[in-house]
């Protein structure tokens, strides 16, 4: 498009509009780039007032501080039991719902269809109390079963495993099942080896969830050796008092519990964004 | 089915193999039920049967060991006699009006500024960047901003220090906080939107374009009327999910508040939250818990009408 090029303001509104890009951007990066060089720093050092876009006097204590001193260790285990088991369990049992009810016709399938499509409409939120009840009446209290049970199927992952398993092409199920192939075998062998796309977003979805989620942890546990990570990190970053069981809370082990809290999400950042919006305009359409 | 029994042998022959048929089909659906199970099981646990109870315990006087004397409705009398309750009302009007227009607005100008940078290495690092916030959880977000903005020695304030500007309490002056609470909450999500929108821009027939190049218009034009136009249906979607979130807005405000600003920012679900787990005064929580539940089914419906009649 050689023809926006040539004028002066054009030349101007690309530079504006880049600016502006570049402006937002930076709001996004220097917080992060502020915490990073605020977690190498030693305890002193990160308490002065200043703009610290580098570690002054490069230390690690902040990160010993909180890994083992408060012993953020064992939240962040916790964390990673919780996120590891549920996330394997909500893809498995949405995937299998979801494949039954991409089958084209059995007694029921519309009535468990609507039954499932109703439970969208429901807010956790609203009904948060009367799932605390509940879990208290199952006697899960203060358990990491209760928040790896919280979330262990959800519609929108069931819908969006059914819309992978009907793109796929019927001829490829039915010489399975001329072969004598039984659902499972099915489901198992073929369906979900065709659908990789579909698993890793629910699986993203659920890892990222679980892993950024409080509100199950805040409802359902009162014992601080279950507190999930994002919990403990909150009582530390965000209460407001900077003494934690005698300790003062320096800046550096503020920052250096934050940065641990988004290294896994770091980690899988690439393959986000790869599947999260081909994921909502699978979920959202086909309906 | 009844009266062809009573027919000729042949048809009551049909009969019976209609019904070893539907036998059949019942056997062949056996794995599939088996499969539902897990989801069913879930939903009537932990979806359906705490809804039903919530019912019965709104209606209680709720507590786990003792009896439950039923009251009625004393429990939405009492919510809704809870100044408490109104001016967490109040606030959630106030934050969901300020999250749903600026947060409505943002994603959209961002993804037009975005379509207009040609590079596409600048336009995908862009893309990239202004997603990373999704990805945090609200106690990495509250974390980060409140370190940011805090009186003694945060960033922002050491800038204003630099420009000579007087220092700011953010997180204790109840206004600002206001603002503050609403502008991290479209900070975490327009990178998210902002790629909803892009993902409908690059989805738009470039014919489109080019009829309107031929008829002379400018990249302006072309803005205002080819692209903003073909952005209605995802508008729309956003829209609808953000309506929808209003009364959830819960986690930043968890994570965030404190004693000084709690009565400017506290929301319907803090105030249940509050009520159940703090008070534990369980019926008056779940009392209020439906009706923000009621709430939110009502604004759905509304919104869905005023969209569909926009459409026509």
């Amino acid at each position: 498009m050689p023809r926006f090029a040539t004028r002066v303001g054009n030349t101007l509104f690309v530079f504006v509009n880049v600016a502006f890009l570049l402006l937002i951007c930076a709001t996004m990066i220097i917080p992060l780039w502020n915490a990073l060089a605020v977690s190498f720093s030693s305890n002193l050092a990160s308490m002065q007032p200043g703009i610290q876009l580098w570690p002054r006097h490069f230390s690690l204590s902040g990160y010993r501080t909180i890994w083992s001193v408060l012993a953020i260790w064992k939240p962040f285990e916790n964390s990673v039991i919780v996120t590891v088991v549920g996330t394997v369990l909500h893809v498995l049992l949405s995937a299998l719902a979801g494949y039954a009810l991409a089958q084209p016709r059995f007694p029921g399938r519309r009535a468990l269809t609507v039954f499932i499509l109703v439970t969208m409409m429901i807010p956790f939120e609203a009904i948060m109390i009367p799932v605390y009840v509940t879990m208290q009446q199952l006697g899960l209290l203060n358990t990491l079963a209760a928040l790896i049970l919280s979330g262990m199927v959800s519609g929108f992952s069931i819908l969006l495993m059914r819309n992978f398993f009907l793109s796929i092409p019927g001829d490829i199920l039915e010489s399975a099942r001329i072969d004598g192939a039984g659902h499972f075998r099915l489901f198992w062998r073929i369906c979900l080896p065709l659908s990789k796309a579909g698993l890793a977003t629910v699986t993203l979805f659920e890892f990222v969830g679980r892993w950024n989620d409080i509100l199950s942890t805040i409802l359902f546990v009162n014992d601080p050796s279950k507190y999930t990570l994002q919990v403990a990190l909150n009582a530390l970053v965000n209460s407001g008092d900077s003494m934690s069981s005698g300790e003062l809370v320096t800046n550096n082990v503020k920052m250096a519990g934050i940065v641990i809290a988004i290294l896994p999400l770091i980690l899988v950042y690439p393959f986000v964004q790869k599947y999260f919006v081909k994921g909502i305009f699978l979920g959202s359409t086909k309906e | 089915m009844a009266s062809t029994q009573t027919l000729s042998p042949r048809t009551s022959m049909t009969a019976t193999t209609l019904r070893t048929q539907r036998a059949a089909k019942l056997k062949h659906a056996v794995p599939l039920y088996l499969m539902l199970l897990p989801a069913i099981a879930y939903f009537v646990i932990m979806t359906y049967y705490p809804l039903a109870h919530a019912v019965l315990i709104s209606m209680q006087n709720f507590r786990f060991i003792g009896n439950r004397p039923f009251v009625g409705f004393q429990n939405y009398v009492d919510v809704l006699s809870d100044s408490e309750f109104w001016s967490s009302f109040a606030n959630t009007s106030i934050l969901g009006a300020g999250i749903l227009v600026i947060g409505f607005v943002a994603p959209i100008v961002i993804a037009l500024s975005l379509n207009e940078v040609l590079q596409s290495w600048l336009k995908r690092t862009i893309q990239m960047v202004i997603y990373i916030p999704h990805l945090f959880s609200w106690v990495v977000v509250g974390g980060l901003w409140i370190y940011m903005l805090t009186p003694d020695g945060g960033l922002v304030n050491t800038v204003l220090q630099v420009l000579h500007l007087p220092q700011v309490q953010f997180m204790t002056n109840p206004n600002l906080a206001r603002w503050v609470l609403i502008l991290v909450t479209v900070w975490k999500e327009v990178g998210f939107n902002c790629i909803l929108y892009l993902a409908a821009i690059v989805g738009i027939n470039p014919a489109l374009y080019e009829s309107a190049r031929v008829d002379g218009a400018t990249r302006w034009h072309e803005m205002w009327h080819v692209t903003i136009p073909m952005l209605r249906r995802t508008m729309k979607v956003v829209g609808l999910l953000s309506i929808m979130g209003l009364l959830r807005l819960f986690q930043q405000i968890y994570v965030m508040r404190n004693a000084v600003i709690e009565p400017k920012v506290d929301v319907l679900m803090t105030y249940v939250y509050d009520k159940g787990l703090q008070q534990m005064n369980i019926g008056q929580a779940t009392a209020s818990a439906l009706l923000i539940l009621l709430f939110t089914l009502l604004l759905t419906l509304i919104t869905r009408r005023l969209v569909q009649y926009n459409e026509l």
